[in-house]
């Protein structure tokens, strides 16, 4: 029954993947929503792990985050069109943490950074699940770890002035 | 970024991608460059950062031989406390205490501590010889047994409401949690799936037909938090029944002929050296 065990962990990282990929603070602003479309990207994505009798762990695994990340991609196209016709970046938040850094940044560099990090693949394992050369998914993990490496260095300095600059607005 | 390692080496580091060779080459121009180690210290900790606010557990240095299984990352973060020497405060009460000096105070002839101990043993002992050893190997749980038993016996014979065919189609009915692997036994034919009332939750309930056409049942219930335990055979109202649990499930199979209970048995893995190895894998 280890393969039992082992699709478990799999789902669970697949399903922490998804949490931390689909909470934008755009079209899904909190964990509800968020559970909402999880579960049912879940379930389409997870089929992938399940039907591979004696199959490559590996290779299942990859599969099913790559379906994951598919379906979440017309999911999030077909949101963007029905909005305003076009794909647009997310405005980076001024609350200062690492999550909201991350949901700050634009769909192609998060689901890469989240990949390697949150989900634990190896570079090329990204590259497979995205269906990306190599070099795109290095060039945009090292993009993502910049804008977030300036996004978190700039909520701490607001953090620091906070008591200096920090003033109530006066209202009539 | 420096410019003196190529950014793309430095994540590849960080990110543990690197083959053994550049990764030692990458390390000993690690140690020879303050400011590439102040890199590396820098998207470590937003990695750890990253990892931290979406609730994933810390990575371990211990390498189990599959980096991207996080379960197992956790794993080895737990042996590597408890090997490294965790806190331990009534051990260190204890040592302290031996560590003093004795006070020397006159007492009435009472038995020592060891010679406590001694009778304490001799005399459990004594009683285990009585009473007989008392069964240490972990139980699947009874209910879980009579609730297999009662699924089988009320709807085996009903026909199946996922067909096997299909087995996406079956996942995508029954959904993660209750859509397995089911186990392929030999000479007996996988028909399809009910769900079913269990001990506890809902549960799947595998039917299969022997040679016979007779059907064969394994229900497949999800248990929270439960140890892994190896098959138990029972007879249950004239069905033979073997219960086990693992990896977060209880399992119960139920037939009429003690052979297909024991091939499916066989077939899940579930016979005690199995439970007992993936049982010693989880501590």
């Amino acid at each position: 029954m280890s393969s039992v065990r082992e699709w478990s962990d799999d789902a669970g990282a697949l399903r922490r993947f998804g949490l931390a990929l689909v909470r934008d603070d755009r079209f899904v602003f909190d964990d509800v929503a968020a559970c909402a479309l999880i579960d049912k990207l879940f379930r389409q994505a997870s089929l992938t792990l399940v039907d591979c009798p004696g199959g490559d762990r590996r290779a299942a695994r990859v599969r099913a985050f790559a379906q994951f990340v598919r379906l979440y991609r017309r999911h999030a196209r077909r949101l963007a069109v029905d909005e305003d016709g076009g794909w647009i970046e997310t405005p980076p938040s001024s609350c200062g943490s690492a999550a909201v850094g991350v949901r700050g940044l634009p769909l192609e560099l998060r689901e890469a950074l989240l990949l390697v990090v949150l989900a634990g693949f190896t570079h090329r394992e990204a590259a497979e699940a995205l269906d990306l050369p190599l070099a795109v998914v290095i060039d945009r993990l090292v993009r993502a770890r910049t804008r977030l490496a300036v996004h978190m260095a700039a909520s701490r300095d607001a953090a620091a002035a906070w008591p200096q600059s920090a003033h109530l607005r006066i209202v009539k | 970024m420096t410019g003196r390692a190529d950014p793309a080496e430095t994540l590849a580091y960080v990110d543990d991608c690197l083959d053994p060779e550049a990764r030692s080459d990458f390390e000993a121009r690690l140690k020879v460059d303050p400011e590439l180690r102040r890199e590396v210290a820098q998207w470590e900790s937003q990695n750890r950062a990253i990892r931290a606010a979406f609730g994933a557990p810390p990575r371990s240095a211990l390498d189990f031989g599959d980096a991207s299984n996080e379960n197992a990352v956790r794993r080895g973060g737990e042996a590597a406390r408890s090997i490294g020497g965790a806190a331990q405060p009534f051990g260190q009460a204890r040592s302290q205490r031996g560590a003093t000096a004795p006070i020397a105070k006159s007492r009435p002839a009472r038995l020592g501590a060891t010679a406590r101990r001694v009778v304490g043993a001799v005399a459990l002992a004594a009683a285990m010889v009585w009473v007989g050893l008392p069964v240490l190997t972990p139980r699947p749980p009874a209910a879980l047994l009579a609730a297999g038993a009662s699924a089988a016996r009320a709807l085996a014979d009903l026909p199946v409401e996922f067909v096997a065919g299909d087995p996406a189609a079956l996942a995508q009915r029954l959904g993660p949690r209750l859509a397995l692997t089911p186990p392929l036994a030999p000479g007996l034919q996988l028909v399809g799936a009910r769900l079913a009332p269990s001990s506890q939750a809902t549960a799947t309930l595998y039917l299969y037909e022997n040679s016979h056409s007779a059907r064969v049942a394994l229900m497949v219930e999800p248990l929270d938090e439960i140890g892994a335990a190896p098959a138990q055979h029972g007879e249950v109202d004239g069905l033979s029944v073997a219960a086990w649990t693992g990896a977060g499930y209880g399992f119960v199979a139920a037939a009429a002929e003690d052979a297909d209970v024991a091939a499916l048995v066989a077939a899940a893995g579930a016979d005690d050296n199995s439970v007992a190895d993936a049982d010693s894998q989880r501590r």
